[in-house]
């Protein structure tokens, strides 16, 4: 492995971090969507001149651990690396160019010295629109890519520096809210720019030779230490299985069959055994679950190193074409983070009989992305976007927390406050649903209810939903976490709706209520203590 | 008799109570420290005066006004020292205080973070009633079932209650009305409501405030009455203020209502002081950094100005109100050097805190710390650390070094050590670059000013990192913080929020709003009996583009309100974006979201105090090896108090006080300057 200067080595790579950071804060404050500005769904990320990425903004795992397979394969199969000039822009949104779904455009560009390619820059932003069959991308019904929307192979959308607005507009054209989706793109491109120009500060100061020379070496010293903590494992094979539900409510759920090897300083994990491809959007292309396997290896195995691609070099990942973790081309993927969150928790789970003590019962299992199309009396139209999470698995040694961000997302959510600002919307709830975390010696983290009012002549409500029907697993005789529910209430009736609800016709007065799953529990619940017992009681937890 | 001429500041932190005093007729001024007293504050307060009067030749009918820091408030959050309270809530929004925002920071951990949430689940009540959005009544509250919930609060037992009611910025009528039912039923609560705390749209930010308030409120009012008590026994008439994380004074009655506002009182005494320094210098730019044992705060002055935030964090936990912007990250003189798993060397934020300490101290520390490595390279001196009173363990300190770092990373002494302070130095210029970069601002137009006990040594090596010419070095920064303080101003932060369109049509509402606040500024600054010729009313707008998620807060051109004005709002703000994020959107529909006012009350009589200077040391330079430019060199060693004003020192150089050493490397001259500040320069 490469040995530049142990200091010089800390000095670089905390110079490049903070260009990722600096990269981060540009798109957070410049950004115009509830998606980017308030939920964060977006990640920032430097990459070396050959696409190695030598250094993340602390984000989203999803993100993070997925855009060196996607540049990799633009590189591969679309644009060689020998074609990116000084002033290019390149982007795309296609999960088979190695993306993951339509609504996440990533967005790379050049950084040039002396015309030597130095580094690259990437943003990856989750848009509020891509056309399609539903607002917001989330098409339930959709039975092929081409029903999600507009589909953008790799493309120079900026060259020479100068926006292609010929593309651009039409991109613009195909989009529901055009103004908010050129706002948040424009605020993508200035990310990069402040990464590229960040980059060209640090190649003057150390040179190019140093920053490659570096740039390798920190690769090398993380995978030196995902080696060391693989090897402290015991070599031999596992295996676990974790359920996502059925495309219809009350189906048969959908199998993610995980076999897990530890042979000395390397890991290996296998689907096989998992279920073929679903009709609808509920598949994954190999970018997620590569995704989620190296999120739930780097979590299981604790790592503190700086995360980058050298952790994923000891892992392999394998997966059976035309399973619902790889996806044959035109599948639907939209809701991926179904599939991918599943993964992530199915190895999670394999982990948990290698190093039980180390390895939390399951979290709330998916994000619950749901959108509406609004029309106003006046006929003006908005699409409102949002996203829920539910309770975290409780650990062998503490309590799941209570409606937290976990697992392989994360993000925040909007207050209430703005989005009656902004949104035909009243809430008559926001709170945690009593009861849903898992019982166990440690108990699961609760989900959360939202439930609002619609003001508007009328809408459309779509969700993509899971974990209605299966269950997030508990451990070591810890209980499940309760399931998830959807359903809308007018004229004092309640309909309860699927999990996936394409296109549920909302009109004024109309009450929607969401609940989101709790988190496994932990070991046995007489084990609870008595005073655990006596505060759940007193604060109407269970 | 003469009228009364003495302005005090009393800055009291855990150790030590640091007093500055100002003599308006003469214009001179002094400090001194003394002892704090943790079981009752109060009392070193008016020991520190009493002592000063006795010096200085004062009497109590001489001092005029008194300002004062406290960390009071800070520390009860610090040490979840505070009472049980209730919060009373829209029914089915109970949960927002526990649920916040959702995001976690590391987001590989899969054993769950640790949450604060100050007020348990079963103290959560739910009222009825609703407020929307604009503003309206959506549902009037049922008087039984309100009495049914105050009930519950009675009966809960708690001295403190938080209201927060979902959109109470844009009517607070809901809030109001359950206080009113709340103190009737129970006349000795201590009652905070959101919409007085922090008016402005965010709920879970506005609650977390509201609570906080509600929490601190007894424990503030507690101080208070020890503070009156006691300067009533001593004899002390002078008026008292506090001093407010905005930087700003507050009366005690005020403060009793509104202890948030005090949370980040201790820090914001260090910025006024960096402010006041920089005009004094004719630095109008001046990057302020204090770096402690711990940690390592980073505040901006730019054109003369302090820079505020409208939000802060104090222990993971949001306060919405304004305070001087702070950047802290963990990086101090106890900050450990360690080589981790992957086999890289990493300096901090781990700290050895007081506890061991580091391991020259001789308390138990076995990891190298950032002091550890000045004193291995000579850059403190183990004979004269703190006076001399304190020995260090040099020896042990090279041992530690070895084995940690030198052996695992194959590096010899002087590399290692040199190399742990490259790491820290990296880190702290980065802090100070982020800081500026948040703002679309150069560091090379900046001077960086150093105070906080272990800052010395690193501040110019930082400068040179990121291209800064200028260090400056206060004469006395052990009690910087009161010196600051004693320029304080009475200042109060108002706000409204209404998202309006920035557009000249939205003049007349936007005019109305200005008059609302105008009045209640008035009304504050008449209940501090201000002056009319003393009062400034100052208007700033929070804007942005239809639908951002963050502000840019934007003083309104002064004068009347008229179209005119938003057309000039905009153009400021279209500027000010361009500066911050490299691009603006004339097309873009804008949007003002919070409309504030800070309503200022001058104290003072706007005349300067820099400090009398003269060396209180006879010079005696020695010299000794230090570790300096990359190699050890016989270096001079300066007393600063033995520094005439006009001195000239050429680095590399040392130069030392009681409470920090300062290091100059080569390539910079120091100077002396009249009022005992010191300036150093690049030489180009």
């Amino acid at each position: 492995m490469s040995r530049p200067d142990p200091v010089l080595l800390e000095i670089v790579s905390a110079a490049l971090v903070s260009v990722a950071e600096e990269m981060s804060v540009t798109v957070w404050r410049t950004s115009r969507s509830t998606t980017v500005r308030e939920l964060l769904d977006y990640s920032t990320a430097v990459f070396d001149a050959d696409g190695r990425n030598v250094a993340q903004a602390a984000r989203m795992p999803v993100h993070l651990n997925s855009m060196e397979l996607c540049l990799s394969h633009v590189i591969a199969h679309h644009i060689p690396l020998e074609d990116w000039r000084d002033g290019d822009v390149i982007v795309t949104n296609d999960p088979y160019c190695g993306g993951q779904h339509l609504p996440d455009f990533i967005a790379f560009k050049p950084v040039f010295r002396d015309g030597r390619r130095i580094a690259i820059t990437c943003v990856l932003i989750h848009h509020v629109d891509v056309g399609g069959g539903a607002a917001g991308g989330y098409t339930a019904s959709a039975v092929e890519v081409f029903q999600e929307g507009l589909r953008l192979p790799p493309v120079r959308i900026v060259k020479d520096g100068a926006m292609q607005e010929d593309l651009f507009a039409t991109i613009l054209q195909n989009v529901r809210e055009p103004e908010t989706f050129r706002g948040d793109f424009l605020s993508q491109i200035a990310a990069l720019d402040v990464g590229a120009r960040a980059m060209l500060r640090l190649a003057d100061r150390y040179g190019v030779e140093t920053l490659e020379e570096i740039g390798a070496a920190l690769l090398d010293h993380a995978e030196h230490e995902m080696r060391a903590a693989i090897a402290a494992l015991p070599d031999g094979t596992w295996s676990a299985e974790d359920f996502t539900d059925a495309e219809q409510p009350g189906g048969e759920p959908l199998r993610i069959a995980v076999t897990l090897t530890v042979a000395g300083e390397e890991i290996a994990i296998d689907f096989t055994g998992t279920a073929p491809q679903a009709r609808g959007p509920i598949n994954a292309t190999m970018a997620t679950t590569t995704s989620a396997v190296y999120y739930a290896v780097i979590a299981a195995c604790g790592v503190t190193a700086t995360v980058n691609a050298g952790c994923y070099r000891p892992i392999r990942v394998s997966a059976p074409e035309g399973t619902l973790v790889n996806a044959s081309f035109p599948a639907p993927v939209a809701m991926r983070m179904l599939p991918g969150h599943k993964t992530a928790t199915a190895v999670l789970k394999a982990f948990a009989q290698v190093i039980p003590e180390r390895i939390p019962a399951s979290y709330y299992g998916t994000t619950f992305n749901h959108a509406v199309n609004i029309r106003h009396a006046d006929g003006r139209r908005q699409v409102y976007f949002d996203a829920e999470l539910g309770g975290w698995g409780a650990h062998p040694e503490k309590d799941g927390p209570n409606g937290l961000a976990a697992g392989f997302h994360n993000g925040q959510n909007t207050p209430v406050e703005m989005i009656e600002a902004l949104f035909p919307l009243r809430f008559v709830r926001y709170g945690l649903a009593s009861g849903s975390g898992g019982a166990g010696k440690m108990r699961g983290g609760l989900g959360i209810v939202r439930e609002w009012e619609f003001l508007a002549e009328a809408g459309l409500l779509n969700s993509a939903f899971d974990v209605f029907d299966t269950r997030p697993y508990g451990l070591d005789g810890g209980a499940e976490g309760a399931g998830g529910s959807l359903s809308v209430t007018r004229d004092g009736e309640t309909v309860q709706l699927a999990a996936k609800t394409v296109g549920h016709p909302l009109k004024a007065g109309d009450v929607v209520r969401m609940q989101t799953p709790g988190g496994g529990g932990h070991g046995d619940p007489a084990a609870r203590a008595p005073e655990a017992v006596a505060e759940d009681r007193a604060d109407g937890y269970v | 008799m003469t009228s009364p001429r003495i302005t005090i500041a009393v800055d009291i932190g855990g150790t030590f109570t640091d007093l500055e005093f100002r003599d308006a007729v003469s214009g001179r001024s002094h400090s001194l420290k003394s002892p704090t007293t943790p079981d009752n504050p109060a009392r070193g307060l008016t020991d520190a005066i009493e002592q000063a009067g006795a010096r200085f030749g004062f009497g109590n009918d001489d001092i005029a006004l008194i300002l004062h820091g406290t960390t009071i408030a800070t520390n009860a959050v610090l040490t979840r020292d505070l009472p049980a309270g209730a919060l009373i809530t829209n029914e089915g929004f109970e949960d927002v205080l526990e649920i916040g925002r959702h995001a976690r920071g590391d987001i590989y951990a899969l054993k769950g973070p640790e949450r604060s949430v100050l007020i348990p689940r079963r103290r959560r009540f739910g009222a009825p009633g609703r407020i929307g959005a604009g503003g309206e009544e959506v549902c009037a509250i049922d008087p039984v079932a309100l009495d049914a919930v105050i009930d519950r609060v009675a009966g809960s037992g708690v001295a403190a209650t938080a209201i927060c009611l979902l959109n109470a910025f844009a009517n607070p009528a809901h809030e109001i009305a359950i206080r009113e039912r709340l103190l009737a039923r129970c006349p000795d609560m201590a009652v905070s409501c959101s919409h007085e705390v922090s008016p402005e749209i965010r709920e879970f930010e506005r609650t977390a405030t509201t609570v906080l308030n509600a929490l601190l409120v007894p424990v503030i009012a507690r101080y208070v009455d020890a503070l009156r008590l006691r300067l009533a026994e001593a004899g002390i008439g002078a008026p008292l203020y506090l001093i407010q994380s905005n930087g700003g004074a507050i009366g005690l009655e005020a403060a009793v209502k509104a202890p948030v506002k005090l949370l980040l009182s201790g820090p914001s005494g260090g910025v006024l002081a960096a402010q006041k320094l920089a005009r004094r210098l004719g630095t109008p730019d001046v990057v302020g950094v204090d770096m402690g044992g711990t940690s390592y705060d980073v505040a901006v002055v730019s054109g003369g100005v302090r820079s505020v935030v409208t939000q802060g964090e104090i222990d993971g936990l949001p306060v919405r109100v304004p305070m001087v912007e702070m950047h802290t990250i963990g990086a101090g003189g106890g900050s450990i050097a360690f080589v981790d798993p992957s086999g890289r060397l990493q300096v901090g934020p781990r700290s050895a805190g007081a506890v061991p300490g580091p391991v020259c101290y001789g308390r138990g520390g076995t990891e190298p710390t950032v002091t550890d490595v000045n004193l291995i390279l000579g850059r403190l001196d183990a004979a004269t650390f703190l006076g001399g009173r304190f020995a260090l363990d040099l020896d042990g300190a090279r041992q530690a070094l070895r084995d940690r770092i030198e052996q695992p990373l194959a590096l010899d002494a002087d590399h290692a050590a040199s190399g742990i302070l490259a790491v820290v130095n990296a880190k702290l210029a980065a802090s100070i670059k982020f800081s500026l970069f948040a703002k679309g601002l150069d560091p090379r137009d900046f001077a960086l000013m150093s105070f906080g006990g272990a800052g010395g040594l690193h501040a110019v090596e930082v400068a040179e990192e990121l291209g800064i010419t200028r260090v400056i070095f206060p004469r006395d920064p052990s009690t910087f913080s009161a010196h600051g303080i004693l320029f304080s101003d009475i200042r109060h932060d108002l706000s409204r929020t209404e998202i309006l369109p920035l557009l000249p049509e939205s003049a007349d509402a936007l005019a109305a709003m200005a008059a609302e606040l105008g009045a209640q500024g008035t009304a504050l600054l008449d209940a501090d009996g201000m002056a009319a010729d003393r009062r400034r009313l100052i208007l700033t707008a929070d804007l942005r583009y239809a639908g951002q998620a963050f502000e840019l807060t934007i003083p309104l051109p002064e004068g009347q309100i008229t179209p005119e004005t938003l057309a000039e709002m905009r153009r400021r703000f279209e500027e000010e974006h361009r500066q911050r994020f490299s691009f603006d959107d004339p097309e873009e529909a804008a949007e003002l979201v919070t409309l504030r006012l800070t309503a200022v009350g001058v104290l003072g009589d706007g005349g300067d105090a820099a400090p009398d200077y003269a060396p209180s040391e006879t010079a005696g330079t020695k010299t000794r090896q230090v570790h300096v430019n990359g190699a050890w060199n016989e270096t001079p060693v300066h007393r600063q108090l033995a520094l005439p004003p006009g001195a000239e020192i050429a680095g590399p150089a040392i130069i030392e006080q009681e409470y920090t050493t300062m290091l100059l490397p080569a390539g910079w001259v120091l100077t002396m300057t009249p009022s005992g500040d010191m300036t150093a320069r690049k030489e180009t």
